[in-house]
């Protein structure tokens, strides 16, 4: 699903050049449940941004559901991540003024399906997170926690290939943290790719892989419960071994 | 369809845009609208001025100036553009040219002669040959125009029709002129000529169309002065008497068949001048200058240098203005530089954020189009309290209009431009930041 090798990103200032990825590869199969974890600073986000790709990268090979994204014009760029790629945010994102639906309906207006489309997709992501009758409601009428299912809601919408969540559960409180936790296992059950990036160690054990980035590298991964999805996942822990090794 | 759908949500998203700042909004629009506005007002003056009155045929008339002056001390503007009576009726009994008109400027007070009513009208005399009602293409309403030269008939024009008459048809019906009896045999519809180019100089470019035209010869009969510029050698106690003595008031134009005519005529002249001469009567060098509508607008300098002027000065305040709209802009678009990012990572391209905002900015053009041709009529009619001479060119047309909403569009796409590329040049992670 997910492919990266040899990614480097390199932050230049007129004086400082930082590498936020050095070298960074990476393989996710499709139905695996990653989570990202490491000190603040070691590069998580940057992963997730160029994973998203809402970011560039400076050198390396990244493919995303066998599409190399190298190259790729922004109209290209743009589709991939609209069809393939949906995103929880740690502070949500949601635009305050528009209502639960509009929020849940953008991405399906760049997909350009018709409006009885949109409201079905948007009905049905929103019942999928127990939402369904909060349709007019604004974001600043809901809880933190029903806020975040609205961005996961805003999220499968689009039936995306893989899910990139940057510490979903960040600003809430562990209740919350929980229902949403609980939502993301549903859908990887429900056979959904996801990466999250966390600083919570429980929730990194939940999952069924925990990558871990030291500045800006690959330094440790662990396979915390087999992954009856993801076939062949054994072989690619040793390819992530060996990358782990060589860097 | 697809793109219509799009372009319906893109509009909906302007119109949340304007609500979530509509001061910001109100100020960018009003910077934009006085600056469109002035240029604007500007402009409907330029247009009034600059304006070809009779488009069909402005290159086939042609006014003529001689400096057929008796002695060798003319007055300073040589050659004259008025002429004596002889030398017009020569040129225009020559039988070049399709047509020919000669006349000149007068005055009488006008009243119904049926009318038990003493009300006399300060009226504007056309006294001219019968020439002039084709040759400047004017609009009969009512009968036509009188076919002699002599004879006691007269078009009417409409304002007098309507001050008289209240606008019937008063055709047959009996002025008094000046204690002179004449018969209407012609009634013109409402007749604007912007400027008048047939009589251009004398600072009566934009004069309205006259009240009255009367036969040339008849005017002069019945001693009707002239309203205009004359010069003389003679002296005259008469207008009669004008005939053949040296006084040069009449204007002369002439419709050549086509613009290649021109040659003709200039030979035609400069014979007559050349023969004047032999018989020495032609004291200055032979020098007959032709210049058709456009050329006599120019000469006469109708387009006012300052209205130029300013309205240079005021296509810089518009720069300004956009400049201080995209400042604005580029305030607001800082604004919203998270929910651009966040429209980018779910899915929108550079390219649909720039639809977005291009709509948004032609939205606001439309309604600074609007605005600013609000305040270019209130800056004309300002412009008209403190010169009365501009009212009869302080007019908003159509075409004028039209640019004015144009210009608003433009201007209101320009100032978005910068704030646009601004807001789509970094990369998403450093928008959602």
């Amino acid at each position: 699903m997910l492919k990266m090798n040899n990614i480097s990103r390199i932050y230049q200032t007129d004086t400082i050049q930082t590498h936020a990825l050095r070298d960074f590869s990476l393989n996710v199969k499709a139905g695996e449940f990653v989570a990202v974890t490491g000190p603040s600073g070691s590069g998580k986000s940057t992963f997730l941004n160029v994973a998203g790709l809402l970011d560039n990268f400076d050198r390396g090979q990244y493919e995303l559901d066998g599409v190399s994204v190298q190259g790729l014009k922004d109209d290209e760029l743009s589709r991939l991540r609209n069809e393939k790629i949906g995103f929880i945010f740690q502070n949500y994102n949601l635009i305050p003024d528009y209502s639960i639906f509009d929020n849940v309906d953008m991405p399906l207006r760049y997909r350009g399906f018709n409006a009885r489309e949109r409201k079905r997709r948007v009905e049905e992501a929103l019942e999928k997170v127990g939402l369904a009758s909060r349709l007019k409601y604004l974001p600043s009428q809901l809880s933190g926690g029903q806020q975040q299912r609205v961005a996961i809601a805003r999220a499968l919408a689009g039936e995306p290939k893989i899910l990139l969540a940057d510490e979903p559960t960040g600003n809430l409180d562990s209740l919350m943290a929980r229902q949403v936790m609980e939502i993301l296992h549903d859908l990887n059950k429900g056979g959904a790719t996801i990466i999250m990036v966390t600083h919570d160690p429980d929730q990194a054990r939940e999952v069924s892989r925990n990558v871990q980035v030291i500045d800006g590298q690959l330094a440790d991964f662990r396979i915390y419960a087999p992954l009856e999805r993801a076939e062949g996942n054994t072989e690619k822990t040793a390819v992530v071994s060996a990358e782990v090794a060589d860097a | 369809m697809r793109s219509a759908s799009m372009f319906s949500y893109n509009l909906s998203l302007a119109i949340q845009s304007f609500k979530r700042a509509p001061t910001l909004y109100f100020l960018i629009m009003l910077t934009l609208s006085i600056g469109v506005g002035v240029l604007c007002a500007n402009l409907a003056l330029v247009n009034s001025m600059a304006s070809n009155p009779i488009p069909e045929k402005s290159d086939t008339l042609i006014h003529i100036s001689m400096n057929t002056w008796p002695e060798d001390n003319p007055p300073d503007e040589q050659p004259l553009y008025i002429l004596r009576y002889r030398d017009a009726m020569k040129i225009s009994e020559s039988g070049i040219g399709i047509r020919s008109a000669v006349f000149y400027a007068s005055g009488v007070y006008a009243r119904d002669a049926e009318s038990k009513s003493m009300k006399r009208f300060d009226s504007a005399v056309r006294a001219t040959t019968p020439g002039f009602f084709k040759l400047s293409n004017a609009p009969f309403a009512y009968g036509s125009a009188f076919e002699k030269s002599h004879g006691m008939e007269i078009v009417i024009g409409d304002e007098l029709n309507q001050k008289i008459f209240a606008g019937e048809n008063s055709v047959g019906k009996v002025l008094e002129l000046d204690g002179e009896l004449l018969t209407i045999v012609g009634v013109l519809k409402p007749w604007t000529l912007r400027p008048l180019f047939y009589h251009a100089t004398d600072g009566h470019a934009f004069s309205l169309t006259d009240d009255i035209y009367a036969p040339l010869e008849t005017a002069m009969d019945l001693n009707w002065s002239i309203h205009a510029r004359s010069s003389s050698t003679d002296n005259y106690t008469h207008v009669a008497q004008t005939r053949d003595r040296d006084v040069y008031y009449l204007q002369a134009w002439l419709e050549l068949p086509s613009s290649n005519d021109r040659q003709a005529l200039q030979s035609y002249l400069d014979n007559y001048s050349k023969s004047l001469k032999v018989a020495g009567q032609h004291p200055l060098a032979i020098r007959n200058e032709l210049h058709d509508v456009t050329e006599w607008l120019v000469v006469n300098k109708v387009v006012d240098h300052k209205i130029l002027a300013f309205t240079l000065a005021s296509i810089l305040f518009l720069f300004v203005c956009v400049f201080n709209a995209s400042s604005l802009l580029l305030s607001r678009f800082h604004a919203a530089k998270f929910e651009v990012g966040l429209r980018r990572a779910l899915g929108a391209s550079n390219r649909h954020m720039l639809m977005q905002g291009l709509t948004e900015s032609v939205l606001l053009g439309l309604f600074t189009g609007i605005v600013s041709l609000l305040l270019s009529w209130l800056f004309l009619k300002l412009s008209v309290s403190f010169l009365p001479d501009l009212a009869n060119i302080a007019i908003l047309e159509p075409k004028v209009l039209l640019l004015g909403m144009l210009i608003a569009l433009l201007t209101s796409v320009a100032s978005a431009l910068y704030p646009l590329y601004r807001a789509n040049r970094y990369t998403i992670s450093a928008e959602l930041k």
